[in-house]
């Protein structure tokens, strides 16, 4: 069913960006292919399979769980909230809300969750900023640098 | 003699200091990923490769550390499957069957070390081959005109569909999502915009990093959340802690049978680890007969799988080095990891890097050594490894793969795009696509473009070059004949059931 729902989704999808690709023309043309003859044989091959799909879905094992796709809902906004907030706040607060927003998620107690984040927080911050010389975003915490 | 030379030119690189601190610790850290359920080498890989690109590590150093990660992970993935049942990479699955019972005979120790060993003899049983028959290989290779590498690719893809089995379709479809991904961004020939949207962010393409870290290590953790299996209690590894010669003895052919077996399915571009050791187990239970106790913990039951899937991590790096084709989702990250050091692998490489081509191997050899003498004596301390609770694991997962993005082109749109792809991933996971294959795709999707286009733009665009050397035609009939694989099987199934209903 769920094989079904996503090859017919799958099947729009082909064919919309099928209609976008139509429209890749080269100014001059360097070669013979051009530019789009390759993703729409690819699109084309895609769309057959979304087909084939459809027809024969066979049999899935995976069933929906409600409680579990909650779950992973939520694990996804608090993914999205991560990045989002990951410039503006810093790499230390957003790393160390993350860390006991997901220890939370992943039935850990709130209380070592918050000190795992806020270690995570500082100690990657240090690991990474110091030690491996990845730049990181300070965030709230740019005021109290001086440069 | 001329390889010889080599070999030892490619010991030199990898015994420089750096390289030696980055194998043990690419070991370790690949033991580690390897033995906790649910991270698998593609994921080690994946975390590792954007830190080694911002440490600014030289190629061989970080084409080493991979490889050390993806041995180790080989390594560890039997701990979690000896002493938990949980296999810890998928390749361990076959492990499970005659280690668990093992353990819990109180033979933990020596399904330990006897697992060890296996997994040794079948790397070097296979990094010999790798030295034997890639620079071959690679000479062969170098006859490859863009019109026969296009067709390889194309056998690659058809490899997938027909090894990985009871899912062809889906397998073939997950590599041209893979495909399609790759044509994202400005086209290098016309400067054409493709898929872009208008984006800025995409105009470059979509970052190799992304859709690696995206797809494997933010879907993973969508996974975990369902696999709360923390209650568990791992056996405890007691008794006799090393194997007697006799149980060596017992399980020497089986080790290099399947080491051969596991390095041949290696070589093919494709499958992988997994197909090694759920075959080669197959084949020795059927060799051992009724003699055998497979399943109630046979050692050649344990030491079958663990060479295989050694071997052909191992076998598995000669078509990315030789022919620049991965032969598994793992070597399609490393050869990412490659193309960022803007080296193209192919058979050029061996003349033109040797440095990196045998360096890499002559550290097969010493990680080898390390990831033995690291496995014997330290698996207790991998084994408590895997009580680190859920909580701590994922979140760390977690910073280190957005770090990993993040360190790319330090944009909110880069980590924005790494969920979407995960989400992505997580629904076609949920739906049994082989996520494998979409990475095996996406890594050769420019190449196989490029070559295409290349070809014809030779021929001024008559379609007949792709079938006219004598390279091609072959390449042709195998992947007729791959793609013809899933539909013997299937008709071979039907005409098994059909009598029994008659």
């Amino acid at each position: 069913m769920y094989v079904r729902l996503f090859s017919a989704i799958w099947l729009l999808f082909c064919a919309w960006l099928a209609v976008l690709a139509w429209g890749f023309q080269a100014p001059f043309a360097y070669d013979p292919v051009g530019p789009r003859a390759y993703p729409l044989l690819l699109l084309a091959l895609m769309g057959a399979g979304s087909l084939w799909l459809l027809i024969k879905p066979g049999v899935l094992t995976q069933q929906l769980h409600v409680p579990s796709a909650l779950r992973a809902t939520l694990c996804v906004l608090a993914l999205l909230a991560y990045a989002l907030l990951f410039e503006p706040l810093g790499f230390i607060l957003s790393t160390a809300l993350v860390g006991f927003a997901l220890g939370v998620l992943f039935t850990g107690r709130p209380m070592p969750c918050a000190i795992s984040g806020v270690l995570m927080g500082l100690l990657l911050y240090g690991l990474f900023d110091y030690l491996l010389d990845v730049p990181l975003p300070l965030g709230l915490f740019e005021a109290f640098v001086e440069s | 003699m001329e390889t010889l030379n080599f070999l030892l030119q490619g010991f030199d690189v990898a015994t420089r200091p750096i390289n030696l601190l980055v194998a043990v610790f690419g070991a370790f850290v690949g033991t580690v990923v390897g033995l906790l359920p649910g991270l698998g080498p593609i994921n080690g890989v994946a975390i590792l490769l954007p830190l080694a690109f911002a440490l600014g590590l030289p190629p061989e150093t970080a084409l080493i550390l991979l490889a050390a990660v993806y041995l180790g992970c080989e390594y560890g993935g039997r701990i979690s499957a000896i002493l938990l049942n949980v296999p810890g990479d998928a390749a361990a699955i076959m492990t499970t069957l005659d280690g668990y019972p093992l353990a819990r005979q109180g033979k933990a120790g020596i399904a330990l070390s006897l697992s060890a060993v296996s997994s040794f003899v079948g790397s070097m049983i296979a990094t010999c081959g790798v030295v034997l028959f890639a620079p071959l290989l690679a000479k062969w290779a170098v006859a490859f005109g863009p019109a026969e590498y296009f067709v390889l690719m194309v056998f690659a893809i058809a490899c997938l569909g027909g090894m990985v089995g009871d899912k062809p379709v889906k397998t073939l479809m997950a590599a041209l999502i893979g495909l399609a991904l790759a044509t994202v961004g400005v086209d290098s020939t016309t400067g054409v915009y493709r898929f872009t949207f208008d984006s800025v962010s995409l105009s470059d393409g979509i970052q190799f990093v992304i859709v690696v870290i995206g797809f494997f290590s933010v879907s993973e953790v969508l996974m975990m959340l369902e696999s709360t299996h923390s209650g568990q209690k791992a056996m405890k590894a007691s008794g006799r802690l090393l194997f007697n010669f006799k149980e060596f003895c017992f399980s020497f052919w089986t080790m290099v049978r399947s080491s051969l077996a596991g390095f041949v399915i290696g070589v093919l571009p494709g499958a992988g680890a997994t197909i090694a050791s759920a075959m080669t187990y197959m084949s020795e239970k059927r060799m051992a007969g009724s003699s055998g106790k497979f399943g109630d913990g046979d050692l050649r039951g344990l030491a079958a799988p663990e060479s295989a899937n050694n071997a052909s991590a191992c076998g598995s790096l000669i078509p990315m080095l030789t022919l620049g084709v991965p032969g598994s989702g793992t070597t399609a990250v490393m050869i990412g990891a490659l193309t960022l050091y803007n080296i193209t692998p192919g058979p050029l490489l061996f003349e033109q890097q040797p440095d990196v081509v045998w360096g890499l191997i002559a550290s097969l050899f010493i990680g080898n050594v390390i990831l033995l003498v690291m496995n014997i004596p330290l698996v207790g301390l991998f084994a408590r490894m895997l009580s680190v609770p859920n909580w701590i694991l994922v979140p760390a997962i977690t910073i280190v793969s957005v770090v990993g993005v993040y360190a790319v082109h330090s944009t909110t749109f880069d980590l924005v795009l790494m969920i979407g792809l995960g989400v992505f991933g997580y629904i076609l996971r949920k739906l049994d696509f082989p996520l494998s294959a979409l990475i095996l795709g996406f890594v050769l999707g420019e190449l196989m473009e490029d070559n295409l286009r290349r070809a014809l733009s030779i021929s001024a665009g008559d379609l007949n070059i792709l079938w006219s050397s004598p390279i091609s035609l072959g390449l042709w009939a195998l992947t007729v004949l791959m793609l013809a694989l899933p539909g013997l099987r299937w008709l071979r199934a039907r005409r098994k059931v059909l009598p029994a209903n008659a």
